[in-house]
């Protein structure tokens, strides 16, 4: 069933699988309880405050507590509420958080009680679209609490918060094809390999800036929070959830977060490989160093989502939506298209790197000077029918033009006839305008 | 690999069951949402069935693109016949439920004689080959995409552009207005005859901070402005206990 | 053993530790009633009265969903073609930037129509 590359894979003794299982279980719940003590200090630093110091070493026992806290809290279940769905919601989206962590690399083969084991559960060959597709999954936990909830801001946060993750998700889809391009290769293992000598945040860069900024919307962090945002939609999906059922949407939102900077790390930043200077040292990249600089990677990732959350103010949903259809998705089909060109121009046709790159230059002045183009064309076109129509609204209004009744234009106002101003409403109407 | 091992034959029996139950839950739901959610579950299921069939690709495909269109069908459920709606069980042609069912366990009958009969005794054949003569699965899925198929891969093209023109057609309203601009609102507003600035918020000075509690204006009088008002057609307003509100400016060391 | 085993023991430990959690809350907390608790959240107001069959949705998400599958299947031809990138050289250029274009036809359409804004 498994290609000769994944040999390594599947292998492992049965005592070794549940080792890793256990290990993965453990270490994102331990750093789910970091990240959110990390988080308040973090953002209380950037806002002049201490943040929480009072359980444990530095506050560090705080996360802790507040689970333990929200057990003991009594859990509400709405009247309304369609009770079966109710509860698979949360169970559908922790479970989702943690799947999507198994075929994360955390480094090479190393020997656990005398067994050469990779460190990674398991690969094959199309592990990033099980990612992908575990993602999708986690959605229905999110859709399904804001229907089940029977009330209104959840399931208006919910259908929101589907709307734009499914709106990312072709975004972050498509960052991936030039990684698959370069790295020939879908399964998570060999795209860190294929990054040895130089990664493809380097190469690639529009391809990882895409990733990371639909990774933010895929999460729905700030700047991109909109399904949580309070003074529309209170708690978004979960606002009718309570006790441990919200502590597992809690949970996966911060799994989530540590599984796409995972996934931005081993797709663009080398995964576990060892960082440049670093990488001089010749066993920076064998037996359980790797490990850290994996986990210094992901946490720089995780220290830019609350940088981003303490600096940004949330975007107004029609900007958010615009800026996923309207940039992300075609800068990444035209970028797609440029990295798929420059290779076939340099594999087949012989193109140097210069004239690689010199070419790639002319596309991207040539794209910009025509989207400017088009945005003049379109801002005059838009000023100009926004004249007309004020212009239009001047006019007074024939309700039997050329002989025939005709409906009000918009922005027209329909002349009362006797007949409509006798009737009580329109009086009332009168009165109050 | 020619073999089924026991492996497979557990995730078959266990998959195909929840793939069978899904099918069956969906029919059998009153409620459309719940008809939506049974499909997910099936198709989820006849991923993993792909994924056993040493079908790695078709089955993560299988699963973004599916949870997507349930999604879809889940949106259209909840957009056309509104959040809870179920369906009306009353016939309205008259036999027609006994007919289909007699028809379906022939159906059922049919094809699980034809199919059982047609591959009992079957040894798969060329699966090791078609997987590994490329490299992998996908690599040979892709060359006989974008090879022999190559047709039938442009033409989806077409079958995509349907399918978004026709959303287009049956979802879009077109504007006849430009949308007004933030800076156009503000305009508006200010140049209008409503309230320029924020409405005053509810529950000031009152016992309750609630929505459906007026602010108290300077002269105890409540603020009529600090009411949403779908609050006051429903007749939802609370009335302003005068006593509570003596007793709290008094414990504020008198501010009147 | 095989390379999805550990995935299905991964999956059986969450959905295990999911469905403990959520099935204790009913156990640790408290139970106090209180009428008012129980209804939907509103901002403190009686709830507003939900129509029959519980009111509908706008139309506006439809195409947005449907917007998605279009280009999910766009993507999920995308990846096979990236992988065999190599192998299929011009040929898989030329015959993959016919098909995108297509698709930005409707893309480029839609755009035009304003399906794309939302308010």
């Amino acid at each position: 069933m498994t290609g000769s590359q994944f040999g390594v894979f599947g292998i492992d003794p049965w005592w070794l699988v549940l080792l890793k299982v256990l290990a993965i279980f453990v270490m994102l719940v331990l750093l789910t309880l970091f990240t959110i003590w990390w988080e308040r200090r973090v953002v209380s630093r950037m806002q002049n405050r201490i943040g929480p110091n009072r359980v444990g070493p530095f506050g560090l026992l705080q996360s802790l507590m507040d689970g333990f806290k929200l057990a003991l809290k009594e859990e509400i279940i709405p009247k309304a509420a369609h009770v079966g769905v109710y509860w698979i919601a949360p169970v559908i989206s922790a479970t989702a958080a943690f799947l999507a962590f198994a075929v994360i690399p955390f480094g090479p083969t190393v020997s656990i009680f005398g067994v050469e084991t990779p460190l990674q559960l398991t690969d094959f060959p199309v592990s990033v679209l099980y990612v992908l597709a575990i993602a999708s999954i986690g959605i229905y936990g999110i859709v399904l609490a804001g229907w089940s909830s029977g009330s209104t801001y959840p399931l208006l946060g919910g259908l929101r918060s589907s709307a734009q993750m499914i709106s990312y998700e072709i975004a972050m889809g498509m960052s991936f094809v030039a990684v698959f391009l370069y790295a020939g290769s879908m399964a998570t293992s060999e795209i860190v390999s294929a990054q040895e000598p130089i990664w493809f945040a380097v190469i690639l860069l529009p391809s990882f800036l895409i990733y990371v900024t639909s990774m933010v919307g895929e999460t729905n962090r700030a700047p991109f929070d909109l399904p949580e945002a309070e003074g529309e939609l209170v708690g978004g999906f979960h606002t009718e959830y309570s006790s441990l059922k919200f502590a597992m949407f809690f949970l996966a939102e911060y799994i989530n977060m540590v599984t796409v900077s995972a996934l931005a790390t081993t797709l663009f930043l080398g995964g576990w490989l060892a960082p440049w200077p670093l990488s001089l040292w010749e066993s920076a990249n064998t037996g359980w160093w790797p490990l850290l600089w994996w986990l210094a990677k992901v946490q720089i990732f995780i220290f830019i989502f609350i940088w981003l959350r303490a600096t940004l103010p949330r975007l107004r949903y029609d900007q958010f939506m615009k800026f996923g259809w309207k940039v992300l998705i075609p800068a990444s089909i035209i970028w797609i298209m440029i990295v798929a060109a420059a290779r076939v121009l340099r594999n087949d046709i012989d193109f140097s790197n210069r004239e690689l790159l010199i070419i790639g230059a002319v596309v991207i002045a040539v794209l910009l000077v025509g989207s400017w183009l088009a945005q003049v064309v379109i801002d005059r076109r838009d000023t100009a029918r926004k004249l007309a129509l004020a212009e239009f609204e001047n006019r007074t209004y024939d309700p039997i033009a050329g002989g025939f009744p005709v409906p009000p234009m918009p922005g027209q106002q329909a002349v009362l006839t006797s007949r409509r101003t006798a009737s009580p409403v329109v009086q009332q109407e009168a009165i109050d305008g | 690999m020619t073999e089924v091992n026991l492996g497979e034959e557990i995730v078959f029996w266990i998959s195909g069951g929840l793939a069978v139950l899904g099918a069956l839950g969906m029919i059998l739901s009153k409620k459309a949402v719940h008809s939506a959610l049974w499909v997910a579950l099936t198709m989820i299921n006849l991923a993993i069935l792909y994924i056993a069939n040493s079908a790695p690709f078709l089955g993560m495909v299988q699963v973004i693109v599916y949870t997507g269109a349930v999604m879809m069908l889940f949106l259209f459920v909840l957009m056309v016949v509104g959040v809870d709606s179920s369906d009306s069980l009353i016939e309205t042609l008259k036999g027609q439920r006994l007919v289909s069912i007699v028809l379906a366990i022939g159906l059922a009958i049919l094809l699980i004689a034809g199919v059982g009969a047609g591959l009992t005794d079957v040894v798969p054949v060329g699966l090791e080959e078609a997987n590994g003569v490329d490299g992998g699965n996908v690599e040979g899925i892709a060359r006989l995409l974008f090879t022999d198929y190559l047709i039938a891969f442009e033409v989806t093209s077409a079958l995509l552009i349907t399918a978004a023109l026709g959303a287009m057609v049956l979802a879009h309203r077109e504007r006849w207005l430009p949308r007004a601009s933030q800076a156009e609102l503000s305009r508006s507003r200010f140049l209008g005859a409503g309230h320029p600035g924020n409405l005053p918020s509810s529950g000031t000075y009152a016992r309750h901070n609630a929505v459906d509690t007026p602010a108290l204006l300077p002269d105890g009088s409540p603020s009529e402005l600090s009411i949403p008002g779908p609050l006051v057609a429903r007749g939802d307003v609370r009335p302003i206990d005068h006593h509570d509100v003596d007793q709290i400016e008094s414990l504020g060391g008198g501010t009147k | 053993m095989n390379v999805y085993t550990p995935i299905l023991v991964l999956g059986i430990l969450a959905f295990a530790f999911a469905v403990f959690s959520v099935a204790a809350a009913t156990f640790t907390g408290p139970k106090r009633y209180n009428r008012a608790k129980y209804d939907a959240y509103e901002c403190g107001i009686e709830p507003t009265p939900q129509p029959v069959g519980g009111g509908r949705f706008p139309v506006k998400y439809y195409l947005t969903a449907m917007l998605f599958i279009v280009f999910d299947i766009e993507i999920v031809f995308l990846y096979p073609w990236a992988v065999a990138f190599d192998r299929l050289a011009i040929f898989g250029l030329i015959e993959m930037l016919v098909f995108i274009i297509t698709v930005l036809v409707v893309y480029a359409y839609v755009w035009r129509r304003r399906g794309l804004e939302w308010d």
